[in-house]
């Protein structure tokens, strides 16, 4: 039995080694599908994990907050207090945010080193060219502990000071790897302290408490303090949750393209094979060995191909983890680890996708022609008629899919059946594209001039042609789909986006530090003649209906208040809404995610603030609020602060005199007098460059998704006509000799190329419009709450255009090539036929 | 050795039901060689599927060293075919991804009947010295063929089952290869049941018979 299993796989195998091209092309598909879904994948689960390392900082547990009510900060004398009356568990926090040179922005936290437990510190060893005791990070000058990864980014030499823009400098640079540390730079709390020229703690850490004590301990805080649960983790899951989401949505994409290339060399090794299983079979082995065989190798593929596939998502995963927790942290306030953790379950994932996906693709087919009887399957008229069959039934298939689609659509209610949906669409277009390519082909036919014959064969060898290219123009289309559909919905979101950053932040300074009295300085500012407007705003944290939620004190007659950008309102008009909003009490603006979360509507009365004090407040428009995934309510700032026993300042905002020249320069100096640090305040321009910054990041993973995506169906085109110019070279060779020049073959293999590929092409204009407004219309608004218009545009399909044509002129002209190397062998095996 | 009685067989299709074989009888020897002459759709490619067990009979029974075919399980019916049957068809039927030398030993491979001396032989006779490490469409036409033959006859099969093999070969080779071939099952002592149109071809073998109408009749 081992015996004639080996010969077995060795017939069918040797297929593989005989055609190296086929080989390479189906461990690409392979290796290309699994790798973005893996990649994904471990992006996802780590930093899952790193959300749940969020609770414990540096290795201990903090399971409560101590901060002010009025996010003025926690002074020192609290923190030693307390630790004098016996709780060891505590230890303090200090959070900075600085900028380079460069204009990047680092994050500083920093922590009494000797309140941690000791065998965080015991791990650090030290390291070869620089070597610290623990004690220098206790003492002057101190030490900074930067993350490898970033000190790399920065190119800070370890032991090195980094210079900050404002001509600071950071202590001497330790670098050090901290899981929990994310890309933030750690010091000692005393250097943290010297850095900022400021005393005040902003929270304590509170670790593993009983009850008993946890109460204890809320007694003794003083009235300003409060004592909160540590819920960043799940808060954090909820958060992200539809990014996740929409990660996996991709990579699925990529798998789902990938395998379709697995399609394409499984369909070409079928047959080919189709000779040798036959001749197996009349050989005398039976179907239960040639079973045995073809799951073998079903599994020899999907360890191959999952294993390598694996270890390009670990690259990937490499190269994209640093954009996208940067993303992260600017967006949710979410810290990834730097270093990778690869999970066992994942790879376990990745293979049984492979198998279950190979399952489909080759052990299905193989074994429905083992079923055959085997003169029946050896008859090509069977292969034409299963051709017509399959889009037939493609077609059907892609009927239903269809319907399923329609009637699920209103019924979306979170990211991931949006996606579903998405996907069901995308399927059910690619399966109906081999009846709208034989359409084509016959409308094609049609049209042409009776007397073009040799067009006109050329466009009916289509027909020959289909099979082999059936399944790298379903890849072919999705790419295209997916580039346009995305591509359009970044665009949109870009245009909405920047234009409401323009709205939004029409002020010229943008400063916040709570020590500056913001009052005088638009007394100042007034009285000086630079200033031409300005707008304090205060705000509270606070939860509603199990979301992190912001409500905002706003100055209803301030420049931005009086032209906020509204998507839904109340009454006749936007300004209207918020005149009403302005003039009478008891009125909410709310934003976008309160009401496509939450499902509040204009006129709905909600009540807002904790607990007795909570009042009724009646919703009158609806703003946009692009990049926050918190819930936000703007009331009237006499409002918050009478209604709210502990709101804090957010800083103010500065519209400068546009006809003084000097106003810049004379705001900062005033700044400056006031008792503000340089790093404080952020002008217009440069948090415009920001935001736009932080939205482009988020989105290169997006476009370079795209871009493999496209490539993995230009391998699949390759492919498909590389077995094409195979499976005819001796067809080729007898028209050869019958007289027609390798042009007209040649074109012959080109024209329906070209045909199928416009088709696809057209075809994705609509579909990559409907799956750019799917994403717009149901996806952004189900799991980010925003919306926005959609903008249309033909530019980038016409760039595709491009593109497809490139890739047909590449692959032809490869095609080419190896024409001209079996021509002769082909032409030579002819003589023997007479 | 083969032994068949009122053996039937139809085919249906379009809604049309053809009977192909009607009340066949036939007995073969072992070791004696049987031309099966018969007009182009006569049934003669019916009867070798049906004795090679790669189809079944509608009526009737085939005995085949004293195994009842018409009723055997696949598995068994595979297992004959691998190790005491062999199948020579006009197409050659070569795997083209293994090489000559590959090709040759793979069915004594899937039976484990090795026999270097007669390889060597077969090899030597059918003048495929020089082609082992070639493959499939690297030979001539009536090279393939031999490969075909060689492969046929390594594992010493009781009866060699043969659908007009040399009548995709011009007419000089396959008068050549066609006297190699029924030399060599002689000598290999396999029966030989070989459906042909050529008189002369025939004429090599040790009876003939007709099949017309469904039925075989014995022929000069
Ligand atoms: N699978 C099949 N389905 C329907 N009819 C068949 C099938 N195989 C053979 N036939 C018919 O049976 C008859 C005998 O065929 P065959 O045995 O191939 O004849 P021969 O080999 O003598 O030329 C023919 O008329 C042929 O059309
Ligand atoms: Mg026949």
């Amino acid at each position: 039995m081992n015996r004639r299993l080996s010969w077995v796989l060795k017939a069918l195998l040797s297929h593989y080694w005989r055609h190296p091209w086929q080989t390479l092309f189906m461990l690409t598909g392979l290796v290309a599908g699994v790798g973005l879904w893996s990649a994904v994948q471990i992006i996802n689960h780590h930093a899952e994990a790193s959300y749940r390392d969020a609770q414990s900082l540096l290795g201990a547990q903090a399971s409560h907050w101590i901060q002010s009510r009025r996010d003025e900060g926690v002074e020192p004398g609290v923190y030693i207090d307390l630790r004098r009356a016996g709780y060891r568990q505590l230890f303090p926090l200090i959070e900075l945010q600085v900028s380079t040179p460069g204009g990047q922005t680092l994050d500083l936290i920093a922590t009494d080193l000797m309140a941690l437990p000791v065998s965080l510190l015991d791990e650090e060893e030290d390291s070869d060219d620089f070597s610290a005791t623990w004690l220098d990070f206790v003492q002057p000058p101190y030490r900074a502990w930067v993350p490898e990864t970033l000190a790399a980014e920065l190119g800070l030499a370890e032991g090195e000071a980094l210079a900050l823009r404002d001509g600071r400098r950071l202590p001497p640079a330790l670098y050090r790897a901290n899981e929990q540390q994310g890309r933030r730079i750690l010091l000692d709390i005393g250097a943290a302290q010297s850095l900022s020229g400021l005393q005040r703690l902003d929270y304590i850490a509170v670790g593993e408490i009983t009850p008993e004590e946890q109460a204890r301990l809320a007694a003794l805080l003083p009235p300003e303090l409060e004592m909160v649960e540590n819920q960043q983790h799940l808060d954090l899951q909820q958060l992200t949750a539809s990014l996740h989401t929409h990660l996996t949505a991709m990579s699925l994409l990529s798998f789902a393209v990938g395998l379709f290339i697995v399609f394409n060399a499984v369909r070409f090794s079928l047959w080919y094979r189709r000779s040798t299983l036959l001749n197996l079979r009349l050989m005398g082995c039976d179907t239960r060995l040639l079973i045995v065989a073809i799951g073998l190798e079903t599994l020899g593929w999907s360890l191959l191909g999952s294993g390598l596939g694996f270890a390009l998502g670990v690259l990937l995963a490499q190269l994209l983890l640093p954009g996208l927790g940067a993303s992260l942290q600017s967006l949710y306030d979410a810290v990834v680890g730097v270093d990778l953790g690869v999970s066992p379950l994942t790879l376990l994932m990745a293979w049984s996708i492979t198998l279950l996906g190979l399952t489909w693709a080759l052990a299905w087919p193989l074994y429905r022609q083992l079923q055959r009887s085997s003169f029946e399957a050896a008859r090509s008229a069977t292969l034409l008629r299963d051709e017509t069959d399959a889009r037939r039934w493609l077609g059907w298939a892609a009927l239903g899919l269809g319907l399923l689609a329609l009637a699920w659509y209103p019924r979306i209610e979170n990211a991931t059946e949006g996606f579903a949906v998405l996907g069901v669409v995308l399927f059910a277009a690619a399966w109906s594209l081999p009846l709208v390519l034989a359409l084509g082909l016959r409308l094609l036919s049609a049209v042409l001039p009776q007397r073009r014959l040799l067009l006109r064969w050329m466009v009916s060898d289509g027909w020959t042609q289909m099979p082999s290219l059936r399944s790298a123009m379903m890849a072919l289309l999705l790419a295209l789909t997916a580039n346009l559909g995305v591509g359009m919905l970044v665009d949109s979101f870009r245009d909405a986006f920047v234009g409401w950053l323009e709205l939004r932040q029409s002020a010229d300074i943008y400063l916040r530090n709570p020590n500056v009295d913001y009052a005088e300085l638009r007394r100042r500012g007034l009285a000086e003649g630079w200033l031409a407007d300005s707008h304090s705003r205060i705000g509270v944290t606070t939860r509603w209906r199990e979301r992190p939620t912001l409500v905002r004190g706003i100055d209803p007659r301030a420049p931005d208040s009086l032209q906020l950008p509204l998507s839904r309102w109340q009454g006749d008009s936007p300004a209207a809404a918020l005149a009403t909003w302005r003039e009478q009490p008891g009125k909410v603006l709310i934003n976008e995610q309160v009401m496509f979360l939450a499902g509040v509507e204009v006129g709905e009365s909600i009540r807002i603030g904790d607990g007795a004090a909570a009042r009724a407040y009646e919703v009158v428009g609806v703003f946009y609020d692009y990049g926050n995934p918190y819930f936000q309510f703007y009331l009237p700032v006499a409002v918050v602060a009478s209604q709210f026993s502990h709101y804090y300042s957010r800083g103010i905002a500065l519209w400068l005199d546009p006809a003084d020249q000097q106003a810049g320069a004379r705001a900062e100096a005033a700044m400056l007098t006031l008792g503000a640090g340089p790093g404080d305040w952020i002008s217009q321009a440069e948090i415009r460059h920001l935001s736009v910054g932080i939205f482009d990041r988020t989105f290169a993973i997006t476009a370079s998704m795209n871009a493999l995506t496209m490539l993995v169906a230009a391998i699949a085109l390759l492919a498909s006509l590389l077995a094409i110019l195979h499976e005819r070279m001796q067809q080729f060779a007898q028209w050869r000799a019958l007289g027609l020049r390798q042009v007209e073959i040649l074109l012959l293999i080109a024209t329906p190329l070209l045909v199928f590929c416009t088709i696809a092409w057209l075809v994705s204009i609509p579909l990559g419009t409907l799956l750019s407004w799917i994403l717009i219309d149901k996806l952004n608004v189900v799991s980010f709450g925003w919306s926005m218009p959609l903008l249309w545009d033909l530019t980038p399909a016409v760039w595709l255009a491009g593109l497809v044509l490139l890739i047909c002129a590449a692959t032809l002209l490869l095609v080419s090539l190896r024409w001209r190397r079996q021509m002769p062998q082909a032409l030579a095996q002819l003589g023997e036929i007479v | 050795m083969l032994s068949i009685r009122n053996l039937s067989k139809s085919y249906r299709s379009a809604g049309i039901s053809q009977a192909v074989l009607q009340g066949l009888d036939f007995d073969m020897a072992a070791s004696t060689s049987v031309a099966l002459l018969g007009d182009s759709g006569s049934g003669k490619s019916t009867l070798l599927h049906l004795v090679a067990g790669l189809d079944r009979p509608d009526g009737g029974s085939i005995e085949f060293a004293g195994k009842a075919l018409h009723s055997a399980p696949e598995p068994e019916l595979a297992a004959l075919r691998r190790s005491r049957l062999s199948l020579v068809f006009q197409q050659f039927h070569l795997i083209p991804t293994l090489d000559v030398l590959d090709n040759i030993r793979f069915q004594a491979a899937l039976c484990g009947k090795f026999d270097d001396v007669y390889q060597q032989e077969l090899v030597e006779r059918l003048g495929l010295d020089d082609q082992l490490d070639k493959f499939p469409w690297q030979l001539s036409r009536g090279q393939q063929q031999r490969v075909a033959i060689a492969r046929a006859l390594l594992h010493r099969p009781e009866l060699v089952l043969a659908d007009e093999p040399t009548g995709n070969l011009d007419e000089r080779s396959s008068s050549e290869v066609m006297a190699l071939f029924s030399e060599l099952v002689q000598r290999a002592g396999s029966a030989l049941l070989m459906v042909t149109h050529s008189r002369e071809m025939a004429a090599f073998l040790d009876r003939r018979v007709r099949l017309h109408d469904g039925r075989l009749t014995e022929s000069e």
